[in-house]
C-alpha cells in the first residue's frame, strides 16, 4: 500500500513538472467574461487573435455565466486566499461591491506605470468608473439605452417628427398600432420593459440623483434620494399612464429581450434597449422593414439630464504577482485598442470606447452602413459626465425593487404615491443592513 | 433455567470487534459530516446572524432572522411565497403523478408504436430543465409565441399573475412526468399476469381490474413516486428564475427561490439560512406525515 501510494505520488509530481515545463516560458491570464451568443464569439475570437500574436503570454478566456453569477463566483472566491482569475469582466452597479472587496488593482496604477494616454478613451464613460480620484476599471463593453422605432411604420403612419419624451410616444402610440381582422391589436405602438436599469437612467435624465452623498461618489450611500427628490413619484406616475394607454402594452420585467423578439417581427413600432442590441436587431430585421434609432426619451419636456454608461468593465486582480498583472495589462490595452474596439463595436453595437477607433477603416465603413450607430455615439457626446450615474453596493437588489414594485403599479394598480413609499421603504432597509455589517 | 442462562452470557467483545462496523460505515459517515451534517449545523449557526457581502457572520441577531421572516418584516414575502410552494408542490407532485400512471397504462399493454409512444412520454427526463424553460419562453411569447399563434389570444402568458402560475405547473408537471411514467412503467411489469387472468375469469371489467389490482399492486411504487415528487418539486428553481424570476407580483416566487436572491442577491445568509431552517422544518413534517399515511394505504405484497 505504502508503496503505490509513493509511486502515485512520483508519478504525479513528474507530470506537474512536465507540465510546467512545457508551458515554462508563458505566462497564463485567466480572463472570466460574461457575454453570451455572438457577443462571446467576438470575445472569443478577439483572445485567440491576442493568442496568436505573441508568444509570451496565453489568456484562458472562460465564460462564467451572466453578470450577476460571475459577481457571485466573485464573491465566493474572494473569501480564499488567491483568486483562481486574473481579469473579470463585470458590469456598471457591479462597481462599488468590487471596490469594497479590495481584491483588484486599479488600472490606474498601470496607467500611470506605462504611461497609456486616457485621452483616447471617451470620457463620459471613463467618468463613471473614475471613483475616488482613480479610474478602477477599464471599459470594454459600453453601452447606453436607446430608442429603437420601426421607420417604415412612422411614414405609413404619416409621422414625420421622432417622439422626445415618453409623452411624446404615448402620443403617436394610437397612429401606429394597427389590429387584426378579429379587432385585436396586433402591432403595439410601444412595448415597455421593466428592467431596473431604465429606472436608473431616466433618473439621470431628470438630472437628479438616485442616492445620497453625491450619488454614492463622494462616500458610501446611506440611503436613496429619487425619494425627496421627486424622480421616483415622475417615473411611477408615466408608468401609469403607459400602463392607461390601450396602444401600449406592458410585456416583461427584468430585461429587454422579449420586446426585442416582438420588435424584430414587427408587432411593436417602438421599444427601448441598450445600444448593445443594435447590431442584433440589424441584422434580426434585415429587409423586412427600416429600423431608426433615437435618443433615449426624457420622463418630463424640458429635462435637462442625460444618460449614463451601461455595460462592462475590465478589473484586473491584484495577485500580487507582477509578471502575470505586466500580462494582465497587456491584454487589457489589447482589448481596447482602435481596431479591436472598431471591429467588437462594428460586431455588437457597443460604443467603441478608444475614440481613435473612429479612424479606422472598420468603423468608417460599418457607420456609413448602419448610419443607426451614430445616434448612439451622438447621445452619449450630448450627455455631459455630470450625469455620470450613481455608486450603490446592493444595486443588483434594489433594481430588483425596482422592478417588483413597477408590476405591481402595472398589474395590481398600485398607486404612484404608494409605490414611491414601497420601493423608499425596501431600498433603504437594503442599504441599512449592507453598511451595518460591510463598513 | 440454567441453560438459559448459558445463553445469555455473552463474550465480552474485543475492541476490534466493536469498532469494525464503525470503520465500514466511516467513508458513507465522512461523507455525510462533510456534505450534509456540517452545512446543516453552520446553516444553524448563521440563521442567527447577520452576514456581510461574503457570508462571513458579522453581528449576533439572536432569533430575529426568524422573528423577521415569520412576523417582521420580510413575513409578507415569506408566507405569500410558502403558500405559493405548498400549491405548486401539490399540484406538481399530484399532477405529474397522474400524467405518468396514465401515460403508464396506456402504453402497458402491446400496440403498434408502442416503443415510439413509450420513448415520447419518457422524453422529458432527458431534457434538460433549462433547455426547456427557454423553449417554453419562446412558445408564451405574448406577440411572436406559438400558443397566442394557434389560441388567436394576445395574452402575455408569463406576465399575467392569473396565468403565470398555472404554467409554470403544467411546464414543471410535464418535466417530472418523464420519471414518474418509467417508474410506474416498471412497476406495472411486476404486477403478475395471473391476477389480472383471474380477475378477467371472474368477470371484472378493465376499470374494475385497475381499482382493485393495479393500484393495490402498484401502491408501493406510487408512494415512492410521490416522496421522490414532493421533493423535487420543492427544489424546483430553473423554470421559475428562468421564465419569470419569481414575478408577476411574486405569484411564483417559490421558497428555493427566494432562498437564493436572498442568500446571492441580497448578500443576507443570514436570513437565508432561516429560511432554509423553516423549510427544512416544514419537509420534515410533511415527510413524516406521508410515513403515517403509508402504514395505512400502501400495500406490500
Amino acid at each position: 500500500m505504502k508503496k503505490l501510494v509513493a509511486i502515485l505520488l512520483a508519478v504525479l509530481l513528474c507530470l506537474s513538472a512536465f507540465s510546467a515545463l512545457a508551458e515554462g516560458e508563458k505566462t497564463k491570464v485567466v480572463f472570466w467574461y460574461s457575454l453570451g451568443g455572438t457577443n462571446a464569439e467576438v470575445i472569443a475570437s478577439m483572445v485567440e487573435a491576442f493568442n496568436a500574436s505573441q508568444d509570451k503570454i496565453v489568456v484562458d478566456a472562460q465564460y462564467q455565466g451572466e453578470y450577476d453569477d460571475a459577481i457571485n463566483k466573485l464573491k465566493a472566491t474572494s473569501m480564499g486566499e488567491a483568486l483562481p482569475f486574473d481579469i473579470v469582466q463585470s458590469y456598471e452597479i457591479g462597481s462599488r461591491f468590487i471596490i469594497d472587496s479590495q481584491k483588484m488593482v486599479p488600472v490606474q496604477t498601470y496607467i500611470d506605470k506605462t504611461g497609456f494616454d486616457v485621452s483616447v478613451i471617451e470620457p463620459n464613460l471613463l467618468a463613471y468608473y473614475t471613483i475616488d480620484g482613480v479610474i478602477n476599471s477599464m471599459p470594454f463593453n459600453c453601452s447606453t439605452p436607446l430608442m429603437y422605432y420601426n421607420k417604415t411604420a412612422f411614414d405609413e403612419a404619416g409621422i414625420t417628427e421622432v417622439p422626445t419624451t415618453v409623452d411624446g410616444i404615448l402620443a403617436i402610440a394610437e397612429k401606429l398600432a394597427t389590429y387584426d381582422k378579429d379587432g385585436k391589436l396586433d402591432r403595439a405602438g410601444f412595448l415597455f420593459s421593466n428592467y431596473g436599469w431604465f429606472f436608473e437612467q431616466w433618473t439621470g435624465k431628470m438630472g437628479r440623483q438616485y442616492v445620497n452623498n453625491g450619488n454614492g461618489r463622494e462616500s458610501y450611500a446611506t440611503s436613496v434620494a429619487f425619494d425627496e427628490n421627486g424622480a421616483a413619484l415622475d417615473l411611477f406616475n408615466m408608468w401609469k399612464k403607459i400602463s392607461e394607454s390601450p396602444y401600449t402594452s406592458y410585456i416583461e420585467r427584468g430585461g429587454t429581450g422579449q420586446a426585442r423578439a416582438a420588435f424584430v417581427a414587427g408587432k411593436t413600432a417602438i421599444f427601448l434597449a441598450s445600444t448593445a442590441n443594435l447590431a442584433g436587431v440589424l441584422g434580426n430585421v434585415g429587409d423586412s422593414f427600416e429600423v431608426g434609432t433615437a435618443y433615449f426619451p426624457y420622463v418630463n419636456e424640458g429635462d435637462q439630464g442625460g444618460v449614463s454608461t451601461g455595460g462592462g468593465t475590465l478589473w484586473m486582480v491584484n495577485s500580487g504577482d507582477d509578471k502575470k498583472m505586466d500580462a494582465s495589462w497587456e491584454f487589457v490595452q489589447y482589448m481596447i485598442n482602435p481596431e479591436n474596439q472598431a471591429v467588437w463595436n462594428a460586431k455588437t453595437g457597443y460604443f467603441p470606447i478608444n475614440m481613435k477607433a473612429h479612424d479606422t477603416e472598420t468603423f468608417k465603413e460599418n457607420i456609413a452602413k448602419y448610419p443607426q450607430f451614430q445616434t448612439a455615439l451622438d447621445q452619449l457626446h450630448a450627455s455631459g459626465p455630470e450625469y455620470v450615474g450613481s455608486l450603490l453596493s446592493v444595486f443588483p437588489e434594489v433594481r430588483q425593487y425596482v422592478e417588483d414594485v413597477t408590476e405591481e403599479v402595472f398589474l395590481k394598480g398600485l398607486s404612484p404615491e404608494e409605490a414611491v413609499t414601497k420601493l423608499t421603504n425596501l431600498a433603504n432597509d437594503a442599504i441599512e443592513m449592507y453598511n451595518l455589517t460591510n463598513y | 433455567m440454567t441453560r438459559m442462562k448459558a445463553f445469555t452470557v455473552r463474550r465480552k467483545k474485543t475492541l476490534y470487534e466493536t469498532i469494525e462496523p464503525w470503520l465500514f460505515l466511516l467513508p458513507a459517515l465522512i461523507i455525510f459530516a462533510v456534505f450534509l451534517y456540517y452545512p446543516f449545523f453552520k446553516t444553524i449557526y448563521l440563521s442567527t446572524y447577520l452576514t456581510n457581502k461574503y457570508g462571513e457572520p458579522k453581528v449576533f441577531y439572536e432569533l430575529q432572522n426568524y422573528l423577521d421572516i415569520l412576523v417582521g418584516k420580510y413575513s409578507a414575502a415569506f408566507w405569500n411565497s410558502m403558500w405559493v410552494t405548498l400549491r405548486f408542490v401539490f399540484f406538481v407532485a399530484f399532477g405529474s403523478l397522474l400524467v405518468g400512471l396514465t401515460t403508464s397504462l396506456l402504453t402497458a399493454r402491446k400496440f403498434p408504436a408502442r416503443a415510439f409512444a413509450s420513448a415520447i412520454y419518457a422524453m422529458p427526463i432527458a431534457i434538460a430543465s433549462a433547455a426547456a424553460a427557454m423553449s417554453f419562453k419562446m412558445i408564451f411569447h405574448p406577440s411572436i409565441g406559438l400558443v397566442n399563434r394557434l389560441a388567436g389570444t394576445r395574452t402575455n402568458w408569463l406576465n399575467d399573475p392569473a396565468w403565470a402560475f398555472p404554467i409554470i405547473c403544467v411546464i414543471s408537471i410535464w418535466l417530472a412526468s418523464g420519471i414518474n411514467f418509467i417508474f410506474i412503467s416498471a412497476g406495472l411489469r411486476n404486477i403478475p399476469d395471473e391476477l389480472y387472468e383471474s380477475a378477467a375469469i371472474d368477470g371484472a371489467g378493465y376499470w374494475h381490474q385497475q381499482r382493485h389490482i393495479t393500484l393495490p399492486s402498484l401502491s408501493p411504487t406510487l408512494f415512492f413516486q410521490i416522496i421522490i415528487n414532493i421533493i423535487s418539486a420543492f427544489q424546483s428553481f430553473t423554470q421559475v428564475r428562468l421564465l419569470t424570476s419569481g414575478g408577476p407580483n411574486e405569484t411564483t416566487n417559490v421558497i428555493v427561490y427566494s432562498i437564493y436572491l436572498d442568500a446571492f442577491r441580497n448578500f443576507r445568509f443570514g436570513s437565508a439560512a432561516a429560511r432554509s431552517i423553516v423549510l427544512f422544518v416544514i419537509i420534515m413534517i410533511i415527510t413524516l406525515l406521508q410515513f403515517r399515511a403509508e402504514k395505512r394505504s400502501v400495500h406490500y405484497q
